[in-house]
This record gives structure tokens, C-alpha cells and sequence, in this order.
């Protein structure tokens, strides 16, 4: 080996370089960022969770704000997506986030509130004079009130019903102005709807239930009890309701029924299997109203409530929908207030509510708006949205883990074909465990 | 090359042609999706050519997002990530294959163990200290990162360097050369086809990211195509031509870029006549 | 070996510096990036620990419940199993089978090249669109086909929990760009001169590929290999898209097990203690490959 020539300490003067570089680039950004308001304007940041039209129309309403709240400059921030939850979990574990937000789900409110990093709006709502109690639909109401206390509030909800092909009705030899009333009626008029070619594959399908977390509300049950403050998982009803979704697996091979809707894709697609006249009845929403008009304008059809069961609820529908929050870590809470406050009011909910077509979850806002009083489906929409059936998501924080099992124990019920007492028993214990845990961390 | 027969030829022709006209499909998929009108996306059986036509959707995609400003932004992001991590990688991926020194394997394993846990958990903390930094709502976060290598690259310019024979940065050293010297003028024009590689991959990556961009910018003037295509997207369905169209348009680069960056790939390093 | 010379002492000292200078970007960005989150994660999976409030330890509690109480736990590993031990090698031949392939020369291979790295860049939502209708079980071009040739009765992909898995296995072989992207540049170095020689030798194309080429590009065959692994253990994209580990759990593979419990049920603690699991168990993987590799990836110029 030869003698080797002491080597340059090389990479200096590309170190050098390169820290240029990183400040250059930092420069370059930051100076990007500096933006200069005036001192009496407040700026408030706020993340929707709206994208699409929905985002059009919020922005819209926030022009409104801004023009008619001078001392207040709003800047609407769009957190959409599938990831958009991870944003706001991580904004919340990280403690960057905004002065308001609509981006936290029905669902979290709980889990969110009471982890102590949402505001109380109590003592604003009582200097506003408002009452939530009064101002909202029952089922609303009732979820947004957690432990006694506010910490969001919505500006939309949405109601569940079944809308039917009338076409098909009437071609199986059913009443379409007669549409089932009880949960016998609609398996009949399931059972008249379908179809099959001489291979006996399916070429058309009444009903096929899903979603048991609704429909044990239908069939009487619930998910917790408020007053007891327990789990109520093996209720009976919903053990009833599960039993009735599985009846479907014995009438029908699912398996097979499942293919033949996974044909169509998407039910809100232009080739969704209710619009092409392949499913006569499905459950769903006031926001498909939309979406018939769209894809299938020609479509004959109709929307009756959620049938019940002897001793079910009439008229049952989930409630819910995207909250605003103010973060605890908000910085100008006061204004952020003044914001919520507009958003929530009837006002801003009706015109939000009627240009995206979803139900207005404050009574004053459906009440002296003309399209919402006019438009049938909505006036039938809005009339379930108030009555005393309507359900939203428990208080409990464990809520999310919850109803993810909920969907599970259907799907291995009906599909799985696992005994649904014992799966309820099951998950009785489990959430029971997850939320005493819960509640016990929640307390240090 | 090797000599081959014509019918070996026309033989591999057919295969190249079938298997990619299969390959083929998503981009097709993509681009006429885009042009067809909303009944028909989701047809079936599908429809394979657009009837109407409807070019309109790419003009209206592109209007519905600020697409040139996001696409400069995107190309600012992309454009600092490949020059960092060409920079930071292939000198750490020298040391970790040509210069012999205590503690380099390991640096080695190490560097391998980051990739084997899951993002997830990492994210928060990752946050943390970009929050602590005051780093968050500037791009900072996409970019800095780069300069300091990345393990996959780093880990995949070593595989290639491993390759190279050192009979050549030994001759180098009799002849005087800094260790710099030998990367610089014999490694790195030896590795041309890596270097690209890595170039194309972090471009691509860096083009496509969204969650990054989506946990740390916080202002529209700063959004990324991939956040724009999100607009597209609401809570019960999507614009999907406008989407499609979109998408599109975000895949050309990529296209171009590896269409025409394919040179470097073929030439390769000329190591013939060195070795052999 | 022991009494080394004083001219190799001064070498070995500039190697010293030299290897840490060069390789310094790495171990600064592994200070300050790295470090700090990889330990964090470490304890959190010791505490209950939700994202928001602070962290608080509970011991091994996280692991007893992950190995006795979650029987998705283990549901999602042998998922996740499958897919190292079926998907994994499937896409390894299949990558370098089309690198070979597009290593010829004849006309218009550049263009050919694109066409077969287009999938790899084609945005998610389009792809799982796109193959939404593929594998549909109805109509799908792929059971049309297999009824054209005789399968009376072709499976129902992505709804069937038995066919969830391959189809997503079939979806990923299409996505091979980026394998192949890299061992395409692997097989451009190999130098001509060996094949020349091995011709004249008079070795068959077989026996070149198995001589020449094969052990050329074993050290991109190795790294494929392992990164290969990595990602199949950390599977997650397609799931979460396009079947959100459904039907009957037969897609939750572990990376989105982990999510769930991570971002849905607010259970950082309990996703950290999964993912150190998870590392254990891959960097079991990694080793052996690390062991067996010494038999058969072929250094050109390693530093002895």
C-alpha cells in the first residue's frame, strides 16, 4: 500500500452549501408566510371539514361573516379527505390547532370534550341567551350535551328513511302508495321485489338491511343507557334486531346478494343499484334527493320512514353530523364565539343547510325557510329529524371503538353466521371493560 | 447486447406488447374516465370509449383548484427534496460502502431498523419537534428532512456502490486522490443510473405525498396538487371527472420526466474495457 | 491483524473521519428527526397513552392484552403473514421477470418501459376504480374471463373473505414499476464484457442469467428483498382504501389494525406497543435474510 496523501476535509465546503441552501430555502418560505393585517382586525382560523360544492358553500357564508363582521377577518382552511381526522388528532396532540373547527366528528365530540382540549360554550350560550335544549332537535340536543356540558355545536343533521322504487312496486303487485308500515310489511314487499334469472342468480333485490346500529333504535333497543350511565350492548331489542338482520342470511344468500351489489359499486354512483332500478328499497337519506336528481331524474320513487317491529320506535332516524369546536388552545375565543355564534344562528344554518340539501338540525332555521316547508321529501325529512325517535351519537368517549365493533358483530352475524346472543354478550363486556377503563384515565 | 434470433424477437415483441397493453390499462382508465360524462363512469359493463366526449372536464378541473399555484408549489417541494436527498444519500451511502470505519455497520443496521417501524407511531412525535422548531404551516418539514438523507435511499445507493470494483478509487488513491475526489469523480459518474433512480423515486414520492403536506401546511397558498385532488372529494361521492382529469394531469410530469430520464437508465455505467 | 503498521494507523484514522464526515448528514438528521420519536414510541407503548393527554405508565399492560386479549391482533398478523408469504415472492420474480424483459433491445423499448411504470404512478382513487369493476364478481373483465375458460364458478374477489387477499395480491402485482424501475438500473451495469466472455465460454442464456446475471444483481435482488419485506409487513394503502379491512376482518392486516386502534380508539399506547411488535418480528425477518445473504449476494467491490 502506498502512502496516502492526506485527504481535504471534503465535505466543508458542501456543508456550507448545503446550510445555504437550508436557510436560502427557509428564507424563501418564511418571507411566502408574512402577511400583514390591520390591528383591529382579528384574524380567526378556521379548518372545515366540507370539501366539493360543500366547501363552495361554506365559503360563501364566510364571505357573509367577514362583510358583516368587520372588527373580524375569518381565513376558511379546507382539512378534507380520508386523513383529514389524523390532521385534527395530531393538530390536538401536538397543540397546533386553529381557533375553530367543524373538522371533529359527531362520533368524537365526546372523546374530544372530555379530554379537556374543547371550550365550553355554557357561559357564551347563556350570555347569548341561547338554549340548546330548545334551539335544537331532540336527537341533536341530546348528543351534543356531554356530562352536562356544551362543547360543540352543528349546523347540519340528517335523517335516515327508505326510499323506494314505485316502478317496481307496482310491477310486483305491491301498493306504491301503500309502502310497508311494519317490519312483517317490509320483508314481504322485499321478498315481492326480488328477482331472480332461471340460474337463480340474482337480477333484482328488494331490501337488504344493514347498519344494526340504527335499527336496534327501530326494534326499541339502545346502545347506552344515559340515566344508568351503563353499556346496554345485549339489550334485548337490539338482540331482536340483530336477529332480524340475520333472518335476511336464511331468506336470501347473502353472499350471493352481496356480489350482485357490489356490481353497482357505490350506491351514490350514477350506477348505483337503486338508481338503475336493481334494488327497490334502500335506506338512506335526505341527502340522496340530490343524487336521484342527478343520476336518474326519470327514476319513479318515494320514501316512507323506517319500519318498525311490534313495540319498535316509529319513525326512528340517526342524527348527526359535523361539529364546530372551539380548541381550548384558541387564542381569541371571544371572537370565535361570535363566529360559532352566527354560524349556529338560523340564519346561517338554513342558507348552509339548503344549498348542500341536508336537514337543518335548528328548529328555527326549517321553520321560515320556504324551500325547506315546501320541498316534500324535506318537510318529511324534517318533521322525522324533530320528533322524539331521533338518535345521535351516546356521550361516551369510547363511542368510535364502539360502533366500529357494532359494524363488526353484524358482519359476523349476518355474513359469518356466529350466534348473535353471544356476540352481544360479547361485546357487552368488552365495551363495558373499554369504557370503565376509559372513564378511570379519564379522571387523573 | 446479445445476439438473438428473429423469431426470439418477434417472440419477445408479442410478449412486451400483450403484457403491456394490460399495464396500459389504468393510465387509458384514467384519462378517458376524465372525458366521460357522469352516467357513464360507473357503467357496466364498462364503457371503454367516452360517448360524449367531454373535453370540457379538463379546462373545468383545472379551474376549480388554483392549479398553477399548487403545482408550483409542488414542483418547489419535489424540486428540494431530489437535490437534498441526491446530496445527503449518496454520501452517506459512500461511507456505508467504501470507506471502512469503526461503527459503520452499526450505522448500517440502524439506518435499516428506522425504516421497520411503522410511520404511525412516529408521527406525533415527529410533529412535536417540528412544532418546536416553529416549523409548522411552512414547508420546511417537507424539505429540510431530505438534506439528511433518507434510509431507503441511502440504503439503495449502498446496494449499487457495493457493486462497483475498487480497483478504481485504489488506482485514485496512488494517484492522489482525495476520498472526496473518489466520490465525486469515479463513484458518482459510475452510478448514474442509481443516482436517477433515486432522483425519480423521491421525485414521485415527494409529487404524490399527501399526507405530509396535509398535516403540515396550514394555508391555501401553500397546498399541494394531491391536497387539491381532495377537493374533489365530499362526504357521499365525488366529482369524478374532474377528479380523473386532474389526476391526469398530475401523472404527466411523472410520465415525462421517466420517459426522458430512461437515458440515464440505459447508459448506464460503461464499465467495459475496466473491468472483465 | 493486530500489529498493524503506523502508516495503516494513519490510514485507518482518516477512515475513521472521513466514513463519520460522510456519513454525518444521516446521523445529524437521526439525532434530530429520528431519535426522539423512535423513543418516544418505545415508551408510549409502556403507558396508556390517547395523543392528547399526557402519557401514563402502565408496565407491560399493553403487551399482555395485544398477546391474550385481542384476538384481532393475531388475526391481523396472519393477514399480514399471508401477504409476506404468498404476495411477497410473487411480486419479487414477477418485478425482475419484467425488468428482463425490458431489458432487450429492440424497437421502441423505451416506450415499452413507460407503459409498464404507468400503473406504479396512476393515483390510488383511479386504480381502485379501476379495479373495483376488474374484480367485480359479476361483470368484472377478469371473471369474464375466467369463465371464457372454463372456471364454471370464479371467485367473488374482493367480497369473499377467502379471495380478498389474492385479489389484493393480483392488484399488486400491477404496481411491480418500482421494483422493476430498480433492477432495470442493476441489469444496465451488469457489463457486457461478462456476458461476452460467458458466451464464449459457451454458456446457454440459462446458465448466463444463473452465472452472470444472477449473482451481478444479487446485491438490488437483496435490497428489493428486504425492503420488500418491510413493506409487506407494513401493508396498509389498498386495505384502507378499498376494503377497510372487510369482508369479516379478512383484509384488517396489522399496519391498519394498528391505525385503528392508533387514530380511531384513541389508543397511541397500545398502536406503539403493536408496531414494536411488529419491528421485533421484521427485523427477525431481516436478520435471517441478512444470514442467508452472505451465501449468495455477490459483492463486486466491498470493502474487506
Amino acid at each position: 500500500m502506498t502512502k496516502p496523501r492526506l485527504a481535504k476535509p471534503l465535505p466543508i465546503p458542501h456543508l456550507k452549501a448545503f446550510c445555504l441552501g437550508i436557510v436560502l430555502c427557509s428564507a424563501f418560505i418564511l418571507a411566502g408566510c408574512a402577511r400583514t393585517t390591520s390591528p383591529k382586525v382579528t384574524e380567526i382560523v378556521y379548518w372545515t371539514g366540507w370539501s366539493g360544492h360543500e366547501f363552495e358553500a361554506q365559503e360563501r357564508l364566510i364571505a357573509e361573516f367577514n362583510r358583516t363582521h368587520p372588527h373580524i377577518h375569518v381565513r376558511i382552511l379546507s382539512q378534507f379527505g380520508t386523513s383529514g381526522y389524523q390532521k385534527v388528532r395530531i393538530a390536538f396532540a401536538g397543540g397546533a390547532t386553529p381557533d375553530v373547527m367543524s373538522t371533529v366528528w359527531a362520533d368524537e365530540l365526546a372523546a374530544y370534550a372530555l379530554r379537556g382540549v374543547l371550550t365550553p360554550l355554557n357561559s357564551y350560550l347563556k350570555q347569548a341567551g341561547r338554549d340548546v335544549e330548545r334551539e335544537y332537535t331532540p336527537g341533536v340536543a341530546k348528543m351534543l350535551r356531554i356530562e352536562g356540558k356544551t362543547y360543540g355545536l352543528t349546523v347540519t343533521t340528517n335523517t335516515s328513511f327508505i326510499a323506494y322504487n314505485r316502478a317496481i312496486f307496482r310491477e310486483a303487485g305491491l301498493d306504491p302508495n301503500h309502502p310497508p308500515q311494519t317490519i312483517a310489511e317490509l320483508d314481504r314487499a322485499a321478498l315481492a321485489c326480488t328477482k331472480y334469472d332461471p340460474q337463480g342468480n340474482f337480477v333484482r333485490y328488494g331490501f337488504r338491511p344493514s347498519q344494526l346500529s340504527l335499527w336496534a333504535y327501530v326494534f326499541g333497543g339502545k346502545w347506552y343507557d344515559t340515566a344508568t350511565r351503563r353499556i346496554t350492548a345485549n339489550d334485548p331489542h337490539n338482540l331482536a334486531a340483530l336477529r332480524w338482520m340475520v333472518s335476511y342470511a336464511r331468506t336470501y344468500d347473502l353472499k350471493k346478494m352481496q356480489a350482485f351489489q357490489a356490481g353497482f359499486g357505490s350506491n351514490e354512483t350514477a350506477n348505483g343499484p337503486f338508481f338503475v332500478g336493481k334494488m327497490a328499497m334502500w335506506s338512506t337519506g335526505e341527502w340522496s334527493q340530490e343524487y336521484i336528481h342527478r343520476y336518474a331524474p326519470a327514476l319513479d320513487w318515494g320514501w316512507f320512514a323506517l319500519p318498525a317491529p311490534p313495540g319498535g320506535r316509529d319513525k326512528t332516524t340517526g342524527a348527526g353530523g359535523s361539529v364546530f369546536v372551539i380548541p381550548a388552545a384558541c387564542r381569541h375565543k371571544d371572537e370565535a364565539w361570535e363566529f360559532l355564534n352566527w354560524m349556529s344562528s338560523p340564519h346561517a344554518v338554513a342558507s348552509f343547510c339548503q344549498s348542500i340539501k341536508n336537514v337543518p338540525p335548528v328548529i328555527a332555521a326549517a321553520k321560515g325557510n320556504t324551500f325547506f316547508q315546501t320541498d316534500p321529501l324535506f318537510h318529511f325529512s324534517i318533521a322525522i329529524s324533530q320528533g322524539k325517535n331521533s338518535f345521535g351519537a351516546p356521550p361516551i368517549p369510547t363511542w368510535p371503538t364502539y360502533r366500529r365493533e357494532i359494524g363488526r358483530v353484524e358482519e359476523a352475524a349476518v355474513l359469518g353466521g356466529e350466534d348473535p346472543d353471544k356476540l352481544l354478550n360479547t361485546l357487552q363486556k368488552q365495551m363495558e371493560k373499554e369504557l370503565i377503563e376509559s372513564r378511570e384515565d379519564l379522571q387523573r | 447486447m446479445k445476439q438473438r434470433s428473429p423469431s426470439l424477437k418477434l417472440l419477445a415483441h408479442l410478449l412486451l406488447m400483450g403484457i403491456g397493453l394490460l399495464f396500459a390499462l389504468p393510465f387509458y382508465w384514467l384519462v378517458t374516465t376524465a372525458l366521460k360524462p357522469d352516467t357513464q363512469i360507473f357503467q357496466m359493463p364498462p364503457a371503454w370509449i367516452p360517448h360524449p366526449v367531454m373535453w370540457n372536464n379538463y379546462p373545468k378541473a383545472l379551474h376549480y383548484i388554483p392549479f398553477w399555484l399548487y403545482t408550483g408549489n409542488t414542483l418547489k417541494i419535489c424540486l428540494f427534496s431530489v437535490l437534498g436527498t441526491l446530496f445527503s444519500c449518496s454520501l452517506v451511502a459512500y461511507s456505508l460502502s467504501k470507506i471502512r470505519w469503526r461503527g459503520r455497520d452499526l450505522v448500517f443496521y440502524s439506518l435499516l431498523a428506522t425504516m421497520i417501524l411503522p410511520g404511525q407511531v412516529t408521527m406525533i412525535p415527529t410533529f412535536t419537534i417540528f412544532k418546536w422548531l416553529g416549523w409548522i404551516g411552512t414547508s420546511l418539514p417537507l424539505i429540510v428532512p431530505a438534506f439528511f438523507g433518507s434510509a431507503f435511499h441511502i440504503f439503495l445507493l449502498r446496494q449499487f456502490f457495493m457493486t462497483l470494483p475498487n480497483e478504481l478509487s485504489e488506482a485514485a488513491k496512488i494517484d492522489g486522490c482525495s476520498e472526496f475526489g473518489i466520490y465525486w469523480r469515479i463513484v458518482l459518474p459510475l452510478s448514474k443510473s442509481a443516482m436517477a433512480t433515486v432522483g425519480l423515486f423521491t421525485f414521485i414520492s415527494a409529487w404524490n405525498d399527501f399526507l405530509g403536506p396535509l398535516l403540515y401546511l396550514n394555508d391555501e397558498s401553500s397546498y399541494t396538487l394531491s391536497m387539491g385532488l381532495q377537493r374533489f372529494v365530499s362526504q357521499h361521492g365525488a366529482e369524478w371527472s374532474m377528479l380523473m382529469a386532474t389526476s391526469t394531469v398530475m401523472t404527466l410530469p411523472i410520465i415525462a420526466i421517466f420517459f426522458f430520464a430512461q437515458r440515464t437508465f440505459i447508459q448506464g455505467t460503461t464499465l467495459t474495457g475496466i473491468k472483465g | 491483524m493486530n500489529r498493524k503498521q503506523p502508516r495503516l494507523r494513519a490510514q485507518e484514522r482518516e477512515n475513521q473521519r472521513n466514513g463519520t464526515l460522510f456519513a454525518l448528514p444521516w446521523l445529524l438528521g437521526f439525532a434530530i428527526f429520528i431519535a426522539y420519536p423512535l423513543c418516544a414510541s418505545l415508551y408510549y407503548s409502556f403507558c396508556t397513552y390517547d395523543a392528547i393527554r399526557p402519557a401514563r405508565w402502565v408496565g407491560l399492560q399493553n403487551y399482555q392484552r395485544l398477546f391474550f386479549e385481542d384476538p384481532l391482533f393475531w388475526k391481523s398478523l396472519s393477514n399480514t403473514l399471508y401477504m409476506v408469504a404468498l404476495g411477497l415472492p410473487i411480486g419479487l420474480v414477477a418485478s425482475l421477470g419484467i425488468a428482463m424483459l425490458l431489458n432487450q433491445k429492440v424497437r421502441g423499448i423505451a416506450l415499452y418501459r413507460t407503459l409498464y411504470y404507468l400503473p406504479s404512478i396512476t393515483p390510488v382513487v383511479a386504480t381502485s376504480i379501476l379495479w373495483m369493476w376488474l374484480l367485480n364478481p359479476e361483470m368484472g373483465l377478469v371473471n369474464l374471463f375466467l369463465k371464457r375458460v372454463g372456471v364454471a364458478n370464479p371467485p367473488a374477489w374482493l367480497t369473499d373473505p377467502f379471495w380478498s387477499k389474492p385479489a389484493l395480491i393480483l392488484m399488486s402485482l400491477w404496481g411491480v414499476g418500482g421494483g422493476m424501475v430498480i433492477y432495470l438500473a442493476a441489469l444496465k451495469d451488469v457489463p457486457e464484457a461478462l456476458y461476452e466472455a460467458a458466451a464464449l465460454d459457451g454458456a446457454s442464456r440459462w446458465s448466463q442469467f444463473r452465472h452472470v446475471t444472477l449473482p451481478m444483481i444479487s446485491p438490488v435482488i437483496f435490497f428489493n428483498l428486504i425492503m420488500g419485506l418491510i413493506g409487506s409487513f407494513q401493508y396498509f394503502t389498498q386495505a384502507f382504501v378499498m376494503t377497510n379491512g372487510g369482508p369479516q376482518d379478512s383484509t384488517t392486516f396489522y399496519a391498519l389494525h394498528l391505525f385503528n386502534k392508533a387514530f380511531l380508539d384513541f389508543k397511541m399506547g397500545y398502536a406503539s406497543a403493536m408496531a414494536w411488535i411488529l419491528f421485533l418480528i421484521t427485523l427477525v425477518g431481516a436478520l435471517l435474510v441478512f444470514r442467508t445473504s452472505a451465501r449468495w449476494v455477490y459483492y463486486g467491490g466491498e470493502v474487506k
